[in-house]
């Protein structure tokens, strides 16, 4: 059976997570994202619950993902607390007027589309993965004992849920370690596209900013005139635009 | 004629299917993606419309979009121009999510669908909003008023619409507000500062304003004026959703009003703070009403019409609704169960048959009961797999059981038939309780929605008592036909139904006949001959930020994680019972 472990990598970024968490600003922002990506997980195996074909599978996803959600509240419950504690001037400031539709987690799972065994194997690597990161998490924040806390209680879930995944997936699936292996290639592919996507989404914003203020002076200055001149209230609709739907202008 | 009317990009994406001139099938994104407000292209909405029908995309005469893309794009270059430099933030961000998908709409159905370009049309936003309104209403001839945050450029429009019957139908939208000036962007101006989401707390802010006095109605008055010809205007230096999409209020706006709500600090009532923010809500509320009751008595001078249908997603607020059919002058007020954008595609797909091709007019059936059906089979075999307690049942069998447990106390989650369009539950996926103690809103809150102790719960009756519990103007059964009016609750029975009463004497009344949902008809009956009051509480068969169920294993997935007692899928009853795998084994 599988158990939580730290990788390699995430011992050689202790310091930095050390230098993270120290931050309560920074510990407020992580606890109340945490929160949400675990909300978002759980509404994942939730849809495998509703989905998958297999009752003992279907009893295990509603008992993982009501963890799930039991660990989002845990998230925020702490992250409003350590938010309460801050002066007002250094509280973040949180937008709800840039909302979203309900999202799919940091995997971008699109639960319908996977086999039973792709999932557990899937389940299987991000929690495993999760336990790590969290046993991490749980050492470098001893300076704040309830989140302490709040780590070591979602950890002790975790290990049922990477032993379930574990040995369902040796149940259902004949092919384990492929599985889990093609799981971790998957995980390492979706996370490269994501930085390559935060990477073009950064060059096309540099690229889109620098043409906004080379070539756009001069028809702002002309929208602002037109702006003025425009009368307040109400406006004719025009009667070219009622006729025809052939035009997406 | 068959034709696919389609919304998404911003919100609530949906797709819906006209066939011979009636709707056939209409489904939000969100349904069956389950992820709330979904507004991805609407994949899963439009094949099950389609596989539902049995028809290939060949098949369709016209895919209608329910708004022009470029049109929108227009106003988001020239909104970003006119707030230059302050929008150097923003014009990066919306001409990439602009360009990355949503102006290419043509290309994308094109592409999914394989149908030809010329047979994919475009309808305005607004005028969506209208047909959605006046085509689905049973009115001949009406004043039509739409409303919501942004469309292209409208944000307002007023216009009248005719139908004849088996002839010719005509749509007139006279005259629009434009963006920025926006009621509906106004009203969720106050919903991001008092710390709910956009485009889904806005019933919140509606909840928490009966709590509150309109105590700041001339600070609100500073931000919205009447304009000279009758129309409205903001003032936007308190404003800033026009320049950026990450906030909607601006440091003047601080100023005003005072610290925004952090959105994880509960509202506490008892404090001067909660107070404050209560009195806020309503002073916005109460503006809002009234400049749509000043719009709406305009519109009736000068149409003459005795009939009103309200479209766009401001038509969602029912207490302005109920102040408009009381006060406006017009004797009846339509709203669709969907009047947001979700029920565009409808509205769309309406618009082209009956305007667009010329089809003769044909009446529609009067319910929103258009999205898929639940399987209580599939429940019941789930539920047997789980060791729960399952029963099929005859219909009276089923009804007379049910309102035994609804007097017993129990919660019963309800699915029956087809899935309703638009954000109401309205009796075919509806959590379903007695009305009568405050122990059952907050056993709900707490137990079942996990959502605010302030927001209140919604009544159901029969069309033929609910006169009798609640104080309706004339036309207000009508109104409360989809859910879309807020009525006193008549001060005799308050204290009988304190479940489903606002702290201001008010409820969201939804009252149903027979015709409409007869299963839901028959339970009432059931229930107020075991009772004598044949009142429910009925509220969407959700849990807080997640969809209304859509399956019945949807239905039964919330049933083993919550404290909903009784679930019922068409004949099949399940109780409680078999527990979840423990963490030992």
């Amino acid at each position: 059976m599988p158990e939580a472990c730290t990788t390699r990598l995430d011992r050689m970024l202790r310091p930095v997570h050390r230098w993270i968490w120290q931050d309560d600003r920074r510990r407020v922002r992580k606890l109340l994202r945490f929160a949400q990506v675990e909300r978002d997980g759980g509404r994942d195996i939730l849809r495998a619950a509703e989905v998958t074909p297999d009752p003992l599978l279907r009893r295990l996803y509603l008992a993982h993902a009501m963890d799930e959600l039991h660990h989002s509240t845990l998230f925020e419950e702490r992250g409003v607390a350590l938010l309460r504690g801050l002066s007002p001037e250094s509280r973040p400031c949180f937008e709800t007027s840039g909302h979203g539709p309900g999202g799919h987690g940091l995997d971008d799972l699109c639960v319908e589309r996977e086999s039973d065994d792709a999932l557990l194997a899937f389940l299987h690597v991000a929690e495993m993965s999760a336990a790590g990161r969290f046993a991490v998490y749980r050492d470098v924040v001893q300076h704040d004992p309830p989140t302490q806390a709040v780590f070591e209680a979602i950890l002790r879930d975790e290990v049922f849920h990477m032993n379930y995944t574990y040995s369902q997936l040796a149940r259902v699936s004949r092919r384990q370690r492929p599985r889990i292996w093609r799981a971790r290639v998957v995980r390492l592919w979706k996370r490269w596209l994501r930085a390559a996507t935060a990477v073009g989404g950064l060059i096309a914003e540099v690229g889109l900013t620098v043409l906004y203020f080379a070539l756009l002076p001069p028809f702002a200055w002309l929208a602002k005139r037109a702006e003025r001149r425009e009368p307040p209230g109400w406006s004719p609709v025009p009667p070219a635009r009622k006729d025809s739907l052939k035009s997406q202008y | 004629m068959n034709i696919l009317g389609i919304s998404a990009h911003y919100h609530d994406s949906a797709a819906a299917l006209v066939i011979d001139g009636l709707p056939f099938g209409a489904v939000e994104e969100e349904r069956l993606s389950r992820r709330k407000h979904d507004a991805d292209f609407p994949v899963s909405a439009i094949e099950w419309c389609l596989d539902s029908a049995g028809l290939d995309p060949d098949a369709l005469d016209a895919v209608v979009f329910y708004e022009r893309s470029m049109l929108k794009f227009e106003r988001i270059l020239t909104c970003a121009l006119r707030a230059f430099p302050r929008s150097w933030r923003a014009f990066p961000k919306a001409i990439k999510s602009s360009l990355g998908e949503k102006v290419w709409v043509r290309g994308i159905i094109a592409s999914y669908l394989g149908v030809p370009a010329h047979k994919i049309l475009f309808t305005e936003h607004h005028q969506s909003h209208a047909a959605a309104a006046f085509l689905t209403a049973p009115t001949r001839r009406a004043a039509i008023l739409t409303a919501d945050g942004v469309g292209e450029w409208a944000t307002l429009t007023v216009g009248h619409g005719e139908r004849q019957p088996g002839g010719s139908t005509s749509i007139s939208l006279l005259r629009e507000i434009r963006f920025p000036h926006s009621l509906g962007m106004l009203y969720s101006t106050f919903t991001a500062y008092l710390g709910f989401p956009v485009n889904e707390g806005e019933y919140k802010v509606m909840g928490l304003a009966a709590y509150g006095r309109p105590t700041m109605i001339d600070r609100v008055l500073r931000l919205i004026r009447r304009t000279r010809d009758g129309a409205f205007s903001l003032d936007l230096d308190y404003f800033d959703y026009h320049t950026t999409a990450k906030r909607s209020y601006s440091s003047r706006f601080v100023e005003l009003f005072g610290p925004p709500r952090s959105p994880y600090e509960p509202i506490d009532l008892d404090t001067s703070e909660g107070q404050r923010f209560a009195d806020c809500a309503a002073s916005v509320q109460r503006v809002l009403e009234d400049t749509l009751l000043g719009l709406a008595r305009t519109l009736h001078e000068e149409t003459r019409l005795p009939d009103l249908c309200l479209g766009g997603g401001v038509a969602l607020n029912g207490v302005a609704n109920a102040r408009i059919l009381a006060e406006s002058g017009f004797e009846r007020v339509f709203v669709p169960p969907a009047p947001g954008d979700g029920g565009c595609a409808l509205g769309a797909a309406l618009y082209a048959d009956r305007v667009y091709f010329g089809n003769p007019d044909r009446e529609l059936p009067d319910h929103p009961f258009l999205g898929p059906s639940v399987d209580g089979a599939d429940l019941a075999r789930v539920a047997r797999e789980d060791h729960q307690c399952v029963e099929e049942l005859d219909d009276h069998a089923l009804i007379e059981r049910i309102a035994d447990d609804l007097v017993a106390g129990r919660i019963v989650g309800w699915m029956d038939g087809a899935a309703e369009l638009g954000p109401r539950a309205l009796g075919h996926r509806s959590i379903l309780a007695a009305p009568h103690e405050r122990q059952m809103r907050d056993r709900l809150n707490r137990d079942v929605k996990s959502r605010e102790e302030f927001r209140p719960f919604a009544p159901v009756t029969t069309v033929e008592a609910a006169d009798r519990y609640f104080d309706l103007p004339p036309g207000g059964t009508r109104l409360a036909r989809f859910m879309s009016g807020v009525f006193p609750v008549r001060p005799e029975w308050r204290a009988r139904l304190a479940a489903i009463t606002h702290v201001d004497g008010s409820a969201r009344l939804q009252a149903v006949d027979r015709e409409m949902a007869p299963r839901l008809y028959a339970l009432l009956q059931a229930y107020g001959r075991r009772t004598g009051i044949p009142v429910l509480l009925n509220t969407s068969f959700n849990v807080a930020g997640e969809p209304i169920v859509n399956r019945a294993r949807e239905g039964y997935t919330i049933f083993r994680r919550c404290g909903i007692d009784t679930l019922v899928a068409g004949s099949t009853v399940v109780t409680k019972g078999g527990s979840l795998p423990s963490k030992a084994s």
